[in-house]
């Protein structure tokens, strides 16, 4: 029941974030603090009994080369399974180990549109949108219509673009910003002044997007690049809610 | 005789069944009454076979060069974590701005979707997330077989 209606269209837009799956790599004081507090450990520590028994076979062997093999006729027909040993053999399993690379290959290639770059930071969703008479890049944004609440707007404009079967957890009823632009002269009327944006945040969950047809073009870009994108003042206010 | 004996029998037994079981009452309510003994923390207990002399790391002492090497990347850590806590509650301070002026706009605009915005989201919490690893998953990688035996010793009061 408003008095008047407003001059400002309304639209609901989602940031859809992939959160990261690697941790970030350490810092030059982190290491070193690391470092650090290692060695404190270790200085305090006691002898475990890996080590003890490491340190009795050591001094068994220093014996049995100092004392001219005087004990050799109990040592054939025995293998004993020294600690040096058992440490050896897990080293070489380690090394067999090959674990997934940090850096992928979408990494190498910069390809944007892949969701396995920048494994260790925050992706976000962009796409190419038609805003009046310009194609612009944008967060995915869709247009309100009354009966429905803003927060069911942001889930229709994540599922114009990227499908029904999309999991993500929005976190919250409540906008996270807001992009207020006006019309530019030429199409401003008293009922149409401008329009307002307001941005949603939402995690996303599911890790396969194979089965979506995006159907205009769409880029996974970090905090970083979104300036490569976007224009100014949308960046400004963009950049506001976004923790790196 | 056949008359008497099985009842003697059966007398001296009934009498001393019944001391039996006041004995073993007693003992019960007495062992009921003495408080519950504590649970034993596992943890603040250490095992006596770690407090052995032998066990003592041999390290030569900390030369003066890096007991002062310490001290001064302890202050280089200090002041490393309060500009990272300054900058993290700069940024948090900026995303709660940004959301109530969003939240100011959207009243501006119509009263029922700013209601609708406010309302606690009860499908939120609690939130689970598996956290970041040090290297991705690797697609096909078959974990070695193993059973995990549980020995944790589980006390009842």
């Amino acid at each position: 029941t408003a008095a008047a209606p407003r001059p400002w269209r309304l639209f609901g837009a989602m940031c859809l974030l992939r959160l990261p799956r690697i941790t970030q790599p350490l810092e030059k004081e982190e290491e070193e603090m690391a470092a650090l507090m290692g060695q404190i450990e270790l200085e305090k520590s006691h002898y475990s009994d890996h080590e003890i028994r490491k340190l009795e076979e050591e001094e068994q062997l220093r014996r049995r080369k100092e004392s001219m093999y005087d004990d050799d006729d109990e040592a054939p027909g025995k293998t004993v399974i020294m600690a040096q040993d058992l440490e050896d053999k897990w080293e070489q399993k380690l090394l067999q180990f090959k674990a997934a690379p940090r850096i992928t290959d979408a990494d190498k290639n910069n390809n944007r549109t892949s969701l396995n770059r920048k494994l260790d930071s925050n992706l976000m969703l962009l796409v190419k949108q038609k805003v009046g008479n310009q194609e612009l890049w944008l967060l995915p944004q869709v247009e309100w219509q009354p009966g429905e609440t803003l927060r069911s707007t942001a889930e229709r404009a994540m599922a114009t673009f990227l499908g029904d079967r999309i999991q993500a957890k929005i976190l919250g009823n409540a906008p996270y910003g807001i992009y207020k632009y006006k019309f530019p002269r030429a199409i401003r009327t008293e009922d149409n002044v401008g329009a307002k944006v307001f941005f949603f945040k939402a995690f996303l969950q599911s890790s396969d997007l194979s089965q979506t047809e995006l159907k205009e073009d769409y880029l996974w870009v970090t905090k970083d690049e979104l300036g490569d994108y976007l224009k100014s003042e949308y960046l400004k206010k963009v950049n506001r809610f976004l923790l790196d | 005789p056949r008359r008497a004996q099985p009842k003697k029998k059966k007398k001296v037994d009934v009498k001393k069944e019944q001391a039996q079981k006041d004995r073993m009452k007693k003992k019960i309510r007495k062992l009921e009454k003495a408080a519950p003994e504590m649970i034993p923390i596992e943890d603040f207990i250490t095992p006596l076979k770690y407090s052995d002399s032998n066990r003592v790391r041999s390290l030569p002492p900390l030369s003066l060069e890096e007991s002062e090497r310490r001290v001064l990347l302890m202050k280089k850590w200090c002041l490393f974590k309060q500009k990272q806590d300054e900058a993290e509650k700069k940024a948090i301070q900026s995303l709660v701005e940004a959301q109530q002026e969003a939240l100011k706009e959207l009243r501006l605009e119509s009263e029922e979707l700013y209601q609708a915005a406010i309302r606690r989201d009860e499908g939120l919490f609690p939130f689970e997330r598996d956290g970041p690893n040090y290297t991705p998953p690797l697609p096909g990688y078959d974990p070695p077989e193993g059973k995990c035996v549980d020995i944790t010793k589980v006390y009842t009061q």
